[in-house]
């Protein structure tokens, strides 16, 4: 029964009915053959034919290839054999010294994978200094301009061809002179000796900017053949006739910060500086007192100085006003009696006769003026004269020419140039085909310093090592070791460097950058009783013309050997804040008269002067330089370098606004500025930086100079810059903070009874942290809190921290245009404010109204007193930039640092617009590729960039930067600490800005760290938040700056 | 119906009938284009694309093309923006307070009046894009969810409100607007004898049928939007007041500024529309339905929102004064005797004393006069936003970083190629588009009529 047993699915399948049958058949299709489905007729006709499914095949091709687009992956290839000492991402520091005829500073380099990137003074060194121009100096390392190898005629050559044709044309019969700088390598003067015995040739030594007169006063009214060490950290009172110590003149590295130390209000002690000076120099713009004085009175300010010490007769030609600053300078010095100096700029033998003898009235000699056996400025112009003669004459043989440029510095180089071309065989051992080295047969460059081992001696008690801190990029030959070759003695240089000076402990010396020796005792002459009535009846006679120039040195250009450092470049000058550029500064009034432009702007260009010495012109534009004694004028030197087009350097030359090389009407590369060292006149080998009949006159054109700072006065804001008198700060010395009266903390006025006199009114006040309409983030007590302290009383405004915190930060360099735009980028700047004479009270006073004060406020004095004030950013704990990015671009680390991503930034400048410091700078280009920034930013050169910091990422176009407080530093801080266990030891994490800073104005470190520097300075009576009242609660303070010019 | 009052002048002029007006609204659409219209849609259309050249170079290049620097972060960039975002005030003001207010006035320029309100705020939305450094990232500003970790936005910041604002108002703007021409889109699909023309008119009319149902609906929709619309016309501007009433710089920092900000704005937005519509009255012959009736009660609204803007000037300074703020009190001290006075008293002139001629009947109706002060007024007002932005950035707290701002060729072509774009976006409006709200204007043709008036005299005689 159940075996017949039948399911169906339903009624077709029980009925079979046809469609049944048809469906059923296909419920497991047989699968049709490939064959029959490729002979299928109607394939043939399918629409998708060859052509298309190649369209398609590359359509998906390129769909697919597409979608795999991604950035390139950079990979970084491991060392194949490590060198012992480098581990990849971790720097190594290794002790070198500078020297280049000016600076002399012994400094750390940082090294990264093997390329040196950055300098930082070598603080256990005697000399561990630096300054804008030494530690921007890591550029000119990778400048793409230098010599690859030895040429002769200007064509590449190899060193053995060089050798052979300089070892034939020594031969010659005829003067044979080696002409280099001071030199101050024993190894160097052995190599020279050697040379000059092996040819009987002769060693000239001069120095681009001459000190000749001081070191002939040394040697016939002091018996010392040496530059007297001025030591101002022992001074009490000093007097500058014209010596920018702290810029600029002699060994102003050391000077700087020696002076500042000798100005520490809290340790009751303050030194006071008079400045007599025609153009305001950055010693100028940090004096006490300020007289301004043309340069034809420089002699006789001397000699009345000279008779109020030593009741001496009266000089008569100076204003009743230079008079009265003369005797209080001379009350000064006498009170600090054996602590006070006087200090020159002129080299003129006799003003620095007197300046001798008043140093010695004053006793001054073991105090502030030592013998320390200091060789530096040894130059003779009377040689170099002598021997331009020579070599015009046709009587030179052979020339060397060693760490000198006397085609563009000497004062008569045009003679040189001429002179040089009737000499048998000239070699130059210059790092560029500068202008002298491009007019020599051949030249054979030696290393840049920091491939090169070196040794240095300043002073008779030490000796500074230099060592290469990467191998030579180029086929360059230490000079000495060329020098040794052509006399026949080659020897590898390091060796020979040991074998100068014989010591047990080389490595010790050479990790330390220098070694102590026994000094030999310098022993004073016998020199005859000075007799001043020569120089004072010499300096009495001069006369000086309606105007009267003064060559100066700037602060960042010095004496134009860095011409092609961009870095420096864009440095601004520390008192005019003019960058790329040199220019006349003349008095508002001798401006006003000549009809001159005053105001200078984007638009606003200068007016071009034509500016006449002894038959000599040049053309530059004119600068109203605040503190310029009338009737006088200053050029900068140091500029119009490679006036013929020489290849020292891309950044060297004007460039138009596109960013192309400024070319003349012949196609030669233009220049940046003018080169006065021509107008120098050399009166009998000492050269004269002034000229005391010059005229002046509006040749009608106009030139764009390009300013960082276009406003020059505080505009009477105290709550940024605060300031206040020795006298008046030291009755409140010990105030507690915020309760002196020259830094009183800002209160608001509540509807409370604060003071608790029963009353709510005026006088019912809270400060200022009392008010917050934020969350309190916990800053204090609560892990690291980074902070700052800067000390506005020992800032010299001199500007290593500008290019410290540029190199270190990989900040970019966009050239005059942009500066001309008012887009510098720079972290840190140093605001320059120029006191006014005017303010709202005196306005009151005299019935100008508020806004015709306002008006008034913004022109400076004319003998402006002047603050410089550091400012980056100030990492608000409250930030008011940090509230308005729509996209959290940038946030406060829980560490107190306000940080930019620059990843996530989207460029809305929102942040910037609402910073009240203006601090944030915006990447307006692409600068490490738009064209416009080939010729100045660093990044572009494919050799300069190795100076770029592998810490700090370079910033793309459309992101906002600022001041990061060198985060990369403290990052790495705290990762050493953690691997040793050990707590951050306070200063061992240093921002560059703090590292660089000669004077030690700039303190940095961790706020909760009870014990550090900065915190003690930070509770210091005299800091102080800028902008208090805005309520942004900064973690850099400032500290009032205290000037020691109390009346009498 | 509503009843009128006899001695009011008619809305509607010549003796029209409900078929006039469908032909004079349609004609144009249907007609081919008049030889002016080409002419001026090829200008503005090179001058768009010479804009939008200039765009593509800032975007290429970088925003260094712009005068911008250090010291002024904001130029003409957010000078634009704000200025357009005033100028799109007018139409949501039109279309939804006076719907809610029932001003019948305003059935002849809403259409237009919204039309340019959307293009505006198009052209507003234009710079806050372009003046981002890498507006590639731009969408950032949206809180998106992303995979980029826990990134969001930052909701305290008035450019994250802005982008809500801004957005909102141009959805909201361009809803209502559409809304408003769907029966009139169906008039016209009506109309069309060419079948691309007519089908796309059908599509875009969204099948009406003129039903009562319908017409029921759409009354409660406008009436819904507009009120949805009429606190955003508030609210936009406060918001984008907020840039700058939440910061902290001297001139920026002001608790005044979202009222002040908004009745600027509708001060230009009158304005603005004023200048469109009698040019556009004229060419397209609409002068019996836009006439000096209109113009005179727009007229009174500038007169009032201008007085607003000029006490709200005068405020500002006696507080910067009162205040007692050294830097607040320079701030303006500052814009009428520093380097941008020139720009002060253009502005104070143009927005505070020129506005008050229509005080004086005969300019009120006068068209030439109208016209002029039109264009003043917007000169004015874009005045406002740059001595606002220009001339509190370039001198802030800090002397050192005092500086200036100078235009560049980029700065100035960016903003013309907006009006170029802008115009050529309202010469295609008036191409294609019915310039008129005809259906809604056919309601009032029988109160406000020329013909109904001359009965309504006839019978109070």
């Amino acid at each position: 029964m159940s075996a017949n047993k039948t399911y169906w699915s339903g009624l077709d399948e029980l009925d079979r009915t046809s469609e049944f049958e048809r469906i059923s058949g296909q419920e497991f299709p047989a699968e049709r053959p490939i064959d029959e489905f490729l002979s299928d007729e109607r394939l043939e006709k399918v629409s998708t034919g060859r052509r298309d499914f190649l369209k398609f095949m590359g359509f998906s091709l390129t769909a697919a290839t597409l979608a795999a687009c991604e950035t390139p992956v950079v990979k970084s290839i491991p060392y194949v054999n490590k060198p012992e000492t480098i581990t990849p991402g971790v720097a190594n520091y290794y002790a070198s010294t500078l020297y280049n005829g000016s600076d002399y500073a012994s400094v750390l380099v940082k090294t990264r994978e093997g390329r040196p990137i950055f300098i930082k003074p070598n603080i256990a060194a005697p000399l561990g200094q630096v300054n804008a121009r030494v530690n921007a100096d890591v550029l000119g390392l990778y400048d793409s301009a230098r010599l690859q190898g030895p040429t002769m005629g200007g064509a590449a050559s190899t060193w053995a061809d060089l050798d052979a044709a300089a070892l034939e044309a020594l031969k010659a019969e005829g003067r044979k002179v080696v002409l280099t700088n001071t030199v101050l390598s024993p190894s160097l003067k052995r190599a020279i000796n050697t040379y000059c015995t092996a040819h009987e040739a002769e060693h000239i030594q001069y120095d681009a900017v001459s000190y000749r007169a001081i070191r002939e006063v040394a040697s016939a009214d002091f018996g010392r053949n040496e530059f007297p060490s001025f030591d101002f950290s022992a001074a009490e009172a000093v007097v500058t006739l014209g010596a920018d110590f702290m810029g600029t003149w002699a060994e102003s590295l050391r000077y700087a910060s020696d002076w500042a130390s000798s100005r520490r209000p809290e340790s009751g002690r303050m030194a006071k500086l008079f400045a007599f000076e025609s153009t305001l120099s950055l010693t100028g713009s940090n004096a006490d007192h300020r007289s301004m004085v043309a340069p034809a009175d420089t002699g006789r300010v001397a000699a009345a100085l000279l008779a109020e010490l030593t009741n001496g007769s009266t000089v008569s030609g100076l204003s009743d006003m230079t008079q009265a600053a003369v005797s209080s300078a001379a009350e000064a010095l006498k009170k600090a009696g054996p602590k006070g100096l006087v200090v020159s700029g002129s080299n003129d033998i006799h003003v620095q006769r007197l300046v001798g003898a008043i140093n010695r009235a004053l006793g001054a000699e073991g105090t502030t003026m030592l013998w320390t056996g200091n060789q530096m400025f040894a130059g003779d112009h009377a040689a170099l004269a002598a021997l331009t003669a020579d070599m015009k004459a046709g009587n030179v043989a052979s020339l060397l020419v060693h760490g000198c440029n006397p085609a563009y510095n000497a004062p008569d180089a045009d003679a040189f140039v001429a002179g040089l071309s009737k000499v048998g065989f000239s070699v130059s051992t210059a790092l560029f085909a500068d202008e002298t080295a491009s007019r020599c047969s051949a030249v054979a460059p030696t290393h840049h310093w920091l491939e090169s081992w070196g040794d240095l001696q300043r002073t008779a008690g030490s000796i500074e090592l230099m060592q290469p801190t990467i191998a030579p990029l180029f086929s360059s030959r230490e000079a000495g070791e060329s020098m040794l070759a052509w006399a026949g003695e080659a020897s590898a240089w390091n060796k020979y460097i040991q074998g100068t000076t014989a010591t047990s402990s080389w490595n010790n010396a050479l990790y330390g950058g220098f070694m102590d020796i026994a000094a030999v005792a310098s022993v004073a002459s016998v020199v005859m009783p000075t007799d001043l009535a020569d120089a004072l009846k010499a300096v009495n006679a001069v006369k000086g013309g309606k105007l009267q120039a003064s060559f100066y040195q700037k602060v960042a250009a010095g004496d134009g050997q860095s011409a092609a450092n961009p870095m420096l470049q864009e440095t601004p000058d520390p008192i005019s804040k003019v960058t790329w550029d040199n220019y006349v500064t003349l008095s508002r009034v001798d401006m006003e008269a000549m009809g001159l432009n005053l105001h200078l702007a984007e638009k606003d260009w200068a007016s071009v002067v034509k500016v006449q010495v002894n038959g000599q012109s040049v053309e530059l534009p004119a600068f109203a330089q605040p503190g310029q004694a009338p009737g006088t004028l200053g050029i900068a030197l140091g500029y119009g370098r490679g006036a013929s087009g020489e290849a020292i350097g891309r950044a060297a030359f004007q460039v138009t606004g596109d960013g192309e090389h400024l070319t003349d009407d012949n196609g030669n590369l233009v220049p940046i500025g003018a080169n006065v060292f021509g107008l120098v006149a050399d009166q009998q080998g000492l050269p004269q930086y002034t000229a005391l009949d010059v005229t002046v006159e509006a040749t009608g054109a106009e030139y764009a100079l390009a300013c960082t700072q276009m406003h020059h006065t505080f505009m009477g804001r105290d709550s940024i810059v605060k300031e206040t008198t020795f006298g008046d700060y030291l009755p409140e010395k010990s105030a507690p903070r915020g309760e002196a009266s020259w830094n009183k903390s800002m209160g608001l006025g509540v509807h409370a009874d604060v003071n608790g006199d029963g009353e709510i009114n005026a006088l019912d006040k809270k400060t200022l942290d009392n008010f917050d309409m934020w969350h309190e983030h916990a800053v204090d007590e609560v892990g690291h809190r980074w902070g700052m302290a800067i000390d506005l009383t020992s800032c010299t405004g001199c500007s290593a921290c500008v290019t410290a915190c540029h190199i270190e930060n990989n900040v970019s360099v966009v050239g005059k245009d942009e500066v001309l735009r008012h887009r510098d980028m720079h972290w840190m700047r140093i605001d320059r404010f120029y006191a006014s004479d005017w303010s709202q009270e005196r306005g009151a006073e005299e019935g100008v109204g508020v806004i015709g004060s306002y008006a008034l406020m913004e022109e400076p004095s004319a003998n402006p007193e002047t603050v410089h004030m550091p400012m980056m950013c100030q990492h608000c704990n409250h930030a008011p930039c940090e509230t308005v990015c729509p996209v959290a671009a940038t946030t406060h680390s829980n560490e107190g640092m306000n940080q930019m991503a620059y990843n996530r930034c989207i460029g809305t400048r929102y942040c910037a617009n609402n910073c009240p410091f203006k601090v944030r700078r915006f990447n307006w280009f692409n600068y490490s590729g738009n064209d416009k920034f080939q010729h100045s930013n660093p990044a572009q050169d494919a050799m300069t960039r190795l100076v770029l910091n592998p810490d700090v990422v370079v910033r793309t176009r459309g992101v906002m930067e600022k001041c990061s407080l060198c985060v990369q530093r403290t990052q790495e801080g705290k990762l050493v600490a953690k691997k040793a266990s050990a707590p951050i030891v306070d200063g061992a994490v240093q921002t560059a800005c703090a590292e660089a800073c000669p004077t030690h104005a700039i303190t940095f470190g961790d706020l909760n760290d009870s014990k550090s520097k900065v915190r003690a300075t930070y509770d210091n009576n005299r800091a102080y938040h800028a902008l208090e009242e805005v309520g942004i609660q900064p973690n850099v303070a400032y500290l009032t700056k205290v000037r020691n010019n109390d009346k009498a | 119906m509503q009843q009128e009052a006899a001695i009011r002048e008619p809305l509607i002029l010549g003796n029209k009938t409900y078929k006039d007006i469908t032909d004079d609204v349609v004609g144009p659409i249907v007609g081919p284009a008049p030889r002016g219209w080409k002419i001026l849609i090829t200008i503005s259309s090179l001058v768009a694309l010479y804009g939008i050249g200039c765009i593509l170079y800032l975007i290429g290049t970088g925003i260094g093309v712009w005068g911008l620097n250090k010291t002024v972060g904001w130029a003409w960039d957010i000078t634009n923006f704000v200025w357009w975002v005033g100028i799109g005030h007018a139409g949501t003001l039109i279309s939804a307070v006076l719907l809610l207010f029932r001003q019948k006035w305003r059935m002849a320029i809403n259409r237009s009046a919204e039309a340019m309100t959307i293009f505006a705020v198009i052209m507003a939305a234009v710079f806050p894009g372009i003046h981002m450094g890498r507006i590639w990232v731009g969408y950032w500003v949206f809180p998106l969810p992303n995979q980029f970790g826990s990134l969001w936005v930052n909701f305290n910041s008035p450019l994250l409100w802005d982008v809500f604002a801004i957005s909102t108002y141009f959805s909201v703007s361009l809803v209502f607007w559409y809304i408003g021409l769907i029966p009139d889109f169906a008039t016209i699909r009506d109309r069309m004898t060419k079948p691309l023309a007519r089908k796309i008119y059908g599509i875009l009319s969204f099948g009406w049928s003129g039903r009562a149902k319908q017409w029921s609906r759409f009354e409660e929709v406008s009436l819904v939007l507009a009120g949805i619309a009429t606190p955003l016309v508030f609210s936009v501007h406060s918001i984008v007041s907020m840039d700058f009433a939440t910061a902290v710089i001297p001139g920026w920092h002001t608790t005044i500024f979202p009222p002040y900000f908004v009745s600027g704005a509708v001060f230009s937005g009158f304005a603005m529309v004023q200048t469109l519509l009698l040019v556009m009255r004229k060419a397209m012959k609409l002068e019996d339905y836009i006439h000096v009736r209109h113009v005179e009660y727009m007229n009174i609204v500038i007169i009032v929102t201008g007085s607003i803007v000029g006490v709200a000037y005068l405020t500002e300074l006696f507080i910067s004064w009162y205040s007692g703020v050294e830097y607040e009190s320079y701030a303006f001290i500052n814009r009428f005797s520093g380097p941008y006075a020139l720009s002060y008293w253009t502005m104070m002139t143009c927005n505070v004393i020129s506005p008050q001629l229509f005080w004086f009947k005969k300019i009120r109706r006068s068209l030439v006069a109208t016209f002029a002060l039109s264009i003043v007024v917007n000169i004015g007002m874009w005045f406002e936003r740059y001595v606002i932005i220009v001339t509190s950035l370039h001198r802030d707290y800090n002397p050192s970083s005092w500086g200036e701002f100078n235009a560049t060729s980029m700065d100035v072509g960016v903003f013309i190629g907006t009006l170029g774009i802008f115009l050529t976006l309202f010469l295609l409006f008036t191409r294609f588009f019915p310039v008129l709200a005809l259906n809604e204007l056919k309601s009032i043709l029988k109160s406000s009529g020329d013909s109904q008036k001359a009965l309504q005299n006839k019978e109070s005689k």
